[in-house]
This record gives C-alpha cells, sequence and structure tokens, in this order.
C-alpha cells in the first residue's frame, strides 16, 4: 500500500479502462441472464437450485449437438432452451414437486443431488474434452487499439431483452398475475382456483430454459464441457445473495455491479484473482446487509 | 362412490370430519349441510373449530376421517383450485389479499378462467364495482395499500369472481367500524338474493341470526347444538350457554 490513488489509476490508460468497463457490462449481462433464473425459482417457489449450473450446462451441449445438426447458432439457442425447459418441468415434477411443504433443506438435497447426476451424465455422454460452439458471426470492430467482437454486444443485447421479456411476463397477462400471486400466498392463490402445482412448474421450466439459453449463448466465449457450470453458477449464487434472494431487479444490478467489479480488478491483478473480490462483496453483504445491497434492510 | 342427485342433495355436506393440527385434535366429527342458495350461520366461542371447519371444505386442511360432498360429490381429496372452479369461494378470516397486486390483479386472479367470455367478465366486475365503488376508484393500487375495510371488501369481491355456488365468509366484520359491518350485512343480502349460499363464521351473533336461516353452535370441536334462526334469540339459554362470556 501507500501508492496514492492518482498514481495509481494514472499507470492506467484510460482506454484499457473503457475496454474493461464494456467487458464488465457484458459478463455483468450474461450473469444477469444466469441469476435471473435462479432468483426466479428462489424468489416463487423457496427452491434453492443447485443444479441450476448443470441445466446452463445441458442447454450449451444441447446447442452444440443442434448447431451440429442444424448448422443454424439461432435454431441451436431455441431448441437448447426450449428442450431444458422441458427437462426442467420433468425434473420438478418428478423430484420437486413431492417435497412441497416439506423442510426447505430436503430441496437443496434434492437439487444437489440432480446436479451430481446431470454432470456426471453429462461426462458419460460427451467425454471429458470442452467441445466449442461456432459464434454465429465473427465481425469486429475497433475499440481503440482492440479488435472487439460484435458477438459480445450481442450476448449482452440478447440477455438484456429475454431478461426484459420475462419482466413483461411476469407484470402483465393472466400467467403473470398467477405467478405473481401465488409467489405471494400460495394457499390463497389455490383458493382462488389458480393450479398453484402447475404454476410451480411452469416457473421452473422457464428458469431452467433461461439456464440453457445463457449455457448457449456464453458457449463460444468459453467452451462447452461438463464442469463449466460450476463457475457461472458460483457467482449468481453470489449475486443472487448481494441483489437480495427472489429480487429480480437486485440481480440484474448486482450482476452489472459483480461483472464490472471483477473487470477493473482485473487491471491489478489475474482474473482468476478478480473473483476474491466477488467473494469479499458476499461476505460483506452477508456481514453488513443480509437482505442485499438493492433491498432496504427491514427493521 | 354414488353419483349424487343434483336437486334434492344439500349443495355442501360435512361428515363426521376429524381434523389434526400436528398432534392435537382440531375437530372431532364436525357434521353439517348448507342448502342450495342457503345462508347458515356458524357460532361458537374462539377457538372452537369454525374456522378450521371451512378450511377443511375448502381443501386446505385435510380431515383425517369423514367426508365432504358437493352437490352428492366427495371433494375431500380434491385439491383446493379444483374446489374453487367448481364454485366454492373463500373469503379468510384475516383477508388474505394478495398485497403487491393492484385491486384488479387481485379480481383477475379468480376472473381469468377458461369458459369466462370478454363479456362475461367485464359484466362481474361491473357487479362488484357498483356493490363497491370504493374498489373502482382504487383499481390500479396496491392490495396492501387499502384500509381493513375495504380489505374485506375485496376480499369479498374476489371471491364473487369465481361465480361461487357458495361463499365460505370467515368472520367478514372482525374488527371493522360499525358502518362497515353494516355495509357487509347488505352484502351478505344481495349474495343471498342472487342465489348463492353462504356459510358465515362469525363472532357477531345478532348479525348471524339476523342474517341466516339456519343456525349451528359449536364447542369443542363438535357441533353443540342446530336451530332455525328465527326461533333463537341473543337471548336465549342455548346462546348463552355456548357463546356469554
Amino acid at each position: 500500500m501507500g501508492i496514492p490513488l492518482e498514481q495509481l489509476l494514472q499507470a492506467i490508460p484510460f482506454e484499457q479502462l473503457l475496454i474493461q468497463t464494456v467487458n464488465g457490462i457484458v459478463t455483468g449481462m450474461i450473469l444477469a441472464l444466469v441469476a435471473s433464473g435462479l432468483t426466479l425459482i428462489f424468489g416463487i417457489m423457496d427452491v434453492v437450485n443447485f443444479a441450476h449450473g448443470e441445466l446452463f450446462m445441458l442447454g450449451a451441449y444441447v446447442g452444440v449437438i443442434t448447431l451440429a445438426a442444424t448448422g443454424n447458432f439461432w435454431v441451436a439457442l431455441v431448441v437448447a432452451t426450449l428442450t431444458i425447459a422441458l427437462l426442467g418441468a420433468a425434473i420438478h415434477v418428478t423430484t420437486l414437486r413431492p417435497l412441497l411443504g416439506r423442510d426447505p433443506l430436503t430441496t437443496i438435497l434434492a437439487t444437489f443431488g440432480i446436479s451430481l447426476v446431470l454432470q456426471n451424465y453429462a461426462l458419460w455422454q460427451f467425454g471429458p474434452v470442452a467441445r466449442k460452439i461456432q459464434e454465429p458471426f465473427t465481425g469486429h470492430f475497433t475499440l481503440f487499439y482492440l479488435d472487439y467482437p460484435w458477438y459480445r454486444l450481442v450476448i449482452a443485447l440478447l440477455s438484456a431483452a429475454i431478461i426484459g421479456a420475462l419482466w413483461l411476463f411476469l407484470k402483465f397477462g393472466t400467467y403473470g398475475i398467477w405467478i405473481r400471486a401465488t409467489t405471494q400466498d400460495r394457499v390463497m392463490a389455490q383458493a382462488m382456483g389458480i393450479p398453484v402445482p402447475s404454476v410451480l412448474t411452469v416457473v421452473f421450466a422457464i428458469g431452467a430454459g433461461m439456464a440453457a439459453a445463457s449455457g448457449v449463448l456464453f458457449g463460444p466465449l468459453v467452451g462447452v464441457n461438463h464442469a463449466m457450470g460450476l463457475d457461472w453458477v458460483l457467482k449468481a449464487f453470489i449475486v443472487v445473495v448481494v441483489g437480495g434472494m427472489g429480487n429480480l431487479g437486485g440481480s440484474i444490478a448486482a450482476s452489472i455491479f459483480i461483472g464490472l467489479m471483477e473487470s477493473y480488478a482485473s487491471l491489478w491483478v489475474s482474473p482468476a484473482q478478480a473473483v476474491i473480490f466477488s467473494f469479499v462483496v458476499l461476505i460483506l453483504t452477508l456481514l453488513f446487509r443480509p437482505t442485499g445491497l438493492f433491498v432496504p434492510t427491514p427493521k | 362412490m354414488t353419483l349424487g342427485n343434483a336437486s334434492t342433495d344439500p349443495l355442501v355436506k360435512v361428515e363426521d370430519i376429524h381434523t389434526y393440527y400436528g398432534k392435537s385434535h382440531t375437530l372431532h366429527g364436525v357434521s353439517l349441510e348448507v342448502g342450495r342458495g342457503e345462508v347458515v350461520g356458524l357460532l361458537g366461542r374462539n377457538g372452537v373449530g369454525k374456522s378450521t371447519t371451512l378450511k377443511a371444505i375448502m381443501g386446505i386442511v385435510r380431515p383425517s376421517q369423514g367426508e365432504v360432498l358437493f352437490e352428492g360429490r366427495p371433494i375431500t381429496h380434491l385439491p383446493t383450485h379444483r374446489l374453487a372452479r367448481l364454485g366454492i369461494g373463500y373469503v379468510p378470516e384475516d383477508r388474505r389479499i394478495f398485497r403487491l397486486l393492484t385491486v384488479m390483479e387481485n379480481l383477475r386472479t379468480g376472473l381469468d378462467r377458461r369458459g369466462v367470455t370478454d363479456a362475461r367478465k367485464k359484466q362481474l366486475l361491473e357487479k362488484v364495482y357498483d356493490y363497491f365503488p370504493v374498489l373502482a376508484e382504487r383499481r390500479n393500487q396496491a392490495g396492501g395499500t387499502l384500509s381493513g375495510g375495504e380489505q374485506q371488501m375485496l376480499a369479498i369481491a374476489r371471491a364473487m369472481m369465481l361465480e361461487p355456488k357458495i361463499i365460505l365468509l370467515d368472520e367478514p366484520t372482525e374488527g371493522l367500524m360499525p358502518r362497515m359491518v353494516s355495509q357487509i350485512r347488505q352484502i351478505i343480502d344481495v349474495l343471498h338474493h342472487e342465489g348463492a349460499a353462504i356459510l358465515l363464521v362469525e363472532q357477531n351473533v345478532p348479525l348471524t341470526l339476523e342474517a341466516s336461516q339456519r343456525i349451528y353452535i359449536m364447542e369443542k370441536g363438535v357441533v353443540r347444538h342446530h336451530a332455525v334462526a328465527s326461533k333463537l334469540r341473543v337471548s336465549d339459554a342455548v346462546i348463552h350457554q355456548y357463546l356469554g362470556v
């Protein structure tokens, strides 16, 4: 320590700071897409879904297979989303619905079990070698001295669009009302004729589909393997806690916050070390604002 | 399973139901009936099992023994949302408004069902807005921001959206100002004239005797007394015995 801040900033060229800002927002938006599925499932169902990362990973694999068969990235994105949404519905009906009304710990164990099964299935089925998803276009634009791939910006915009669509779905229309009523009072929702078990299945399927979509979108940047879900879901959990469990807006804000922080941190330290900053934020949040940074602490 | 004859069976028949809350035995064999379009009062001190009886009819509490029949059909094992669609409306004691949903969205939880045309939806909404003008004024306001009396109106209006054959009303006048109480009293009459049956749980004995055709009085998880409402007076010994303080 002892280096004045000015000197520290002078060592970093301004362009690099801007590049890292763009990088941070892009990573933040992808993180937001993963985290919003997670926070949706938690906020509405009170289920902490430890299998979320595996749904993300399987989505990427379905993307790989569909891309190989059709040659079209966008078809792969849609097929992966729908397939994993269906898988999510099946998982919910067979594993989580029977646990409805039980201790939350049982759902944690159940989803953790599912995550192990899915991960090992992927290892057995696809082997340990990472697959590659080819991005749909390879164009670049010049950001100062850097060739910045258009695709990264498109992912950020698509993530924003998907999250926006989710928000509109929840805000307007009958099913949105059903889902929100179920969140607020499950028993009364049933007494109003809302088929709560089906609503919960649909919510889990939507969350799973969103995980799969982010898996495919992010596949071209990282490569697809059976353990790819771990990293992202760990970060998504940080985001969900920092943003306030079950708070969609908070999760998005926290995603961009964490994304920016890690990319600024990697100006000084390696990206792997930058992750440490996220955990520091997580621990500080849990210590001082356990309801999340973006939720007023209840008095 | 017998297919009941709709014209002779009571609308709701509760046959000897027992319920447990954890290890405590809350209902010890409750039996009662509500006919079509009939207003039936269920009286008793606090904690004798009146609310539990309503919850058992609604499928929120599962009886371990006994049966609930709706139009002659056993419904004891149907999920709550199916019962709502069959025509049982529930107005719980604590109102249970969806606090973050607007008044309109609260109503739509019951209104957006299959088989209800847009014209019919409009008609139903106009009807409740007619009865409860304050709900029309506040249709875009969050349910949680309404006053206690307004929330009670919303809870009743919300149940009416289901076009129920019977409404289970749990202490609708509890904690309300006298003016609101008389408004609720009028609504019970209106619902009755429209042909809906009502099973009314109340602490307000004069109101219940006035609004109902028949009365059941419960004590310690069983029905102790059953009478035609017009034959009962607030001063009767039986009222004093089971309800007096």
